[in-house]
């Protein structure tokens, strides 16, 4: 069995943590579903620059609606499907929807900082406050925060 | 579901196939700005943190670029930082620039934390006027970049043109389109999303509500001298040409929030 690794415009690298947490010989695809693009609003300069990154990446680009092809793939395959982590409502749902059909897992990239205890995100500076010191370091990797 | 081709002889022929699967789009042209990690890695192995410090405020100041490859993920904040710090001798030398990575990092967390502030007001105006007060649609003479005010008309084109916009630029615009016209900043905040490269709803979105009052104390507003100082050769800063921004600061305030001074 292969997974399928989902990936979305929120997340174009093959060095996003999802394609190490996949079986070695799992396919990558990326589908260009017209009435999401369109519900996004992406204007053509955008389209293009997708997909002149997507020509870069190891990923088949397959035009459909996401739901049904990703469900397609995921039966083909026999695995699980892999996705970045991304806060678009519209994506979120899709993953939802297949989660209820197939072994979904979300993988999220490396945090820019680590910090111990939820910030207080009122205001920018009482979050840089907080996260300054580790901002500041190689990987953020400061576990404790500024104080 | 139909697998799309990979292979394209050249840039051209790449757009003019990206132009046939967007039927829906008006305009296709291309912006000078291309994807990919390979670019997205030449511009990152030029980056100059220290320069961007120093200079990152003027239209033709040393910023990056790499803003389109971080929304997409292309490249991370973590590596971008990571590379930052391993050409400085002292991070602190480069904290503006780390500061600057941070407002994503700040932004994306709200966004996570907040969905619902991506559309709505999170906190009231604080320019006298309500929300209502707000027209919902974006003027089309804004759209088209002919709005009689020189410097602002060009930002547009760039805008238009590139899909991508200098930060300093950004605030002018949007500062012009919510306090200058009274227009909604969802409806700018919504332009801004269709054009740019690096769109992305949380730092978009919250910067439009930083500018408008709404994710701030005050409004933000700008003046003609200020554009003088920033903006480079290009940009026509004649006071005849854009006669609404050459104004002090306190009497900009008067004109475009009077009901403040009122209350004052």
């Amino acid at each position: 069995m292969n997974d399928l690794i989902w990936l979305h415009e929120d997340a174009l690298s093959c060095d996003h943590p999802v394609f190490a947490e996949a079986a070695p010989g799992s396919q990558a695809c990326f589908i260009w579903d017209d009435i999401y693009l369109q519900q996004m609003d992406y204007g053509f300069k955008r389209l293009l620059f997708i997909y002149e990154t997507l020509l870069e990446l190891p990923v088949t680009i397959i035009r459909g609606k996401r739901c049904d092809c990703l469900a397609r793939l995921a039966r083909q395959n026999g695995g699980r499907i892999l996705v970045p982590a991304t806060p678009n409502p519209l994506l979120q749902q899709t993953i939802a929807r297949l989660g209820e059909d197939f072994a979904v897992e979300v993988i999220a990239a490396s945090d820019f900082v680590t910090l111990s205890r939820q910030p207080d995100l009122k205001r920018f500076f009482r979050y840089w406050n907080r996260a300054r010191k580790a901002a500041l370091l190689p990987a953020g990797s400061m576990r404790e925060d500024s104080r | 579901m139909d697998e799309l081709c990979r292979s394209f002889a050249s840039r051209e022929r790449l757009v003019e196939y990206v132009a046939e699967l967007s039927p829906w789009l008006d305009d296709h042209g291309a912006s000078p700005i291309r994807g990919g990690a390979t670019v997205a890695h030449d511009r990152l192995r030029e980056l100059n943190p220290t320069e961007y410090g120093r200079t990152r405020n003027f239209l033709q100041g040393a910023v990056t670029g790499l803003s389109p490859y971080i929304r997409h993920g292309v490249l991370t904040l973590d590596a971008v930082r990571n590379e930052a710090l391993r050409r400085c001798e002292r991070p602190e030398q480069i904290e503006k620039f780390i500061q600057q990575l941070a407002w994503r990092d700040y932004w994306q967390r709200v966004y996570q934390r907040n969905p619902e502030w991506i559309w709505n007001d999170v906190e009231p105006y604080k320019t006298g006027y309500t929300a209502d007060d707000y027209a919902p649609e974006l003027p089309d003479d804004i759209a088209a970049g002919a709005t009689g005010v020189a410097c602002i008309d060009q930002f547009i084109a760039v805008l238009r043109h590139s899909g991508y916009l200098h930060n300093h630029a950004r605030m002018y615009l949007a500062s012009y389109v919510v306090h200058w016209r009274r227009i909604s900043w969802q409806a700018g905040a919504r332009w801004f999303l269709h054009h740019l490269l690096d769109g992305d709803p949380a730092s978009n979105n919250l910067s439009w509500q930083w500018v408008a009052s709404t994710f701030a104390n005050k409004p933000y507003i700008f003046n003609l001298e200020n554009v003088r100082k920033y903006a480079d050769s290009s940009i026509n800063v004649a006071a005849e040409d854009n006669a609404i921004l050459d104004a002090g600061y306190d009497e900009l305030a008067q004109r475009l929030f009077p009901r403040l001074q009122r209350h004052a």
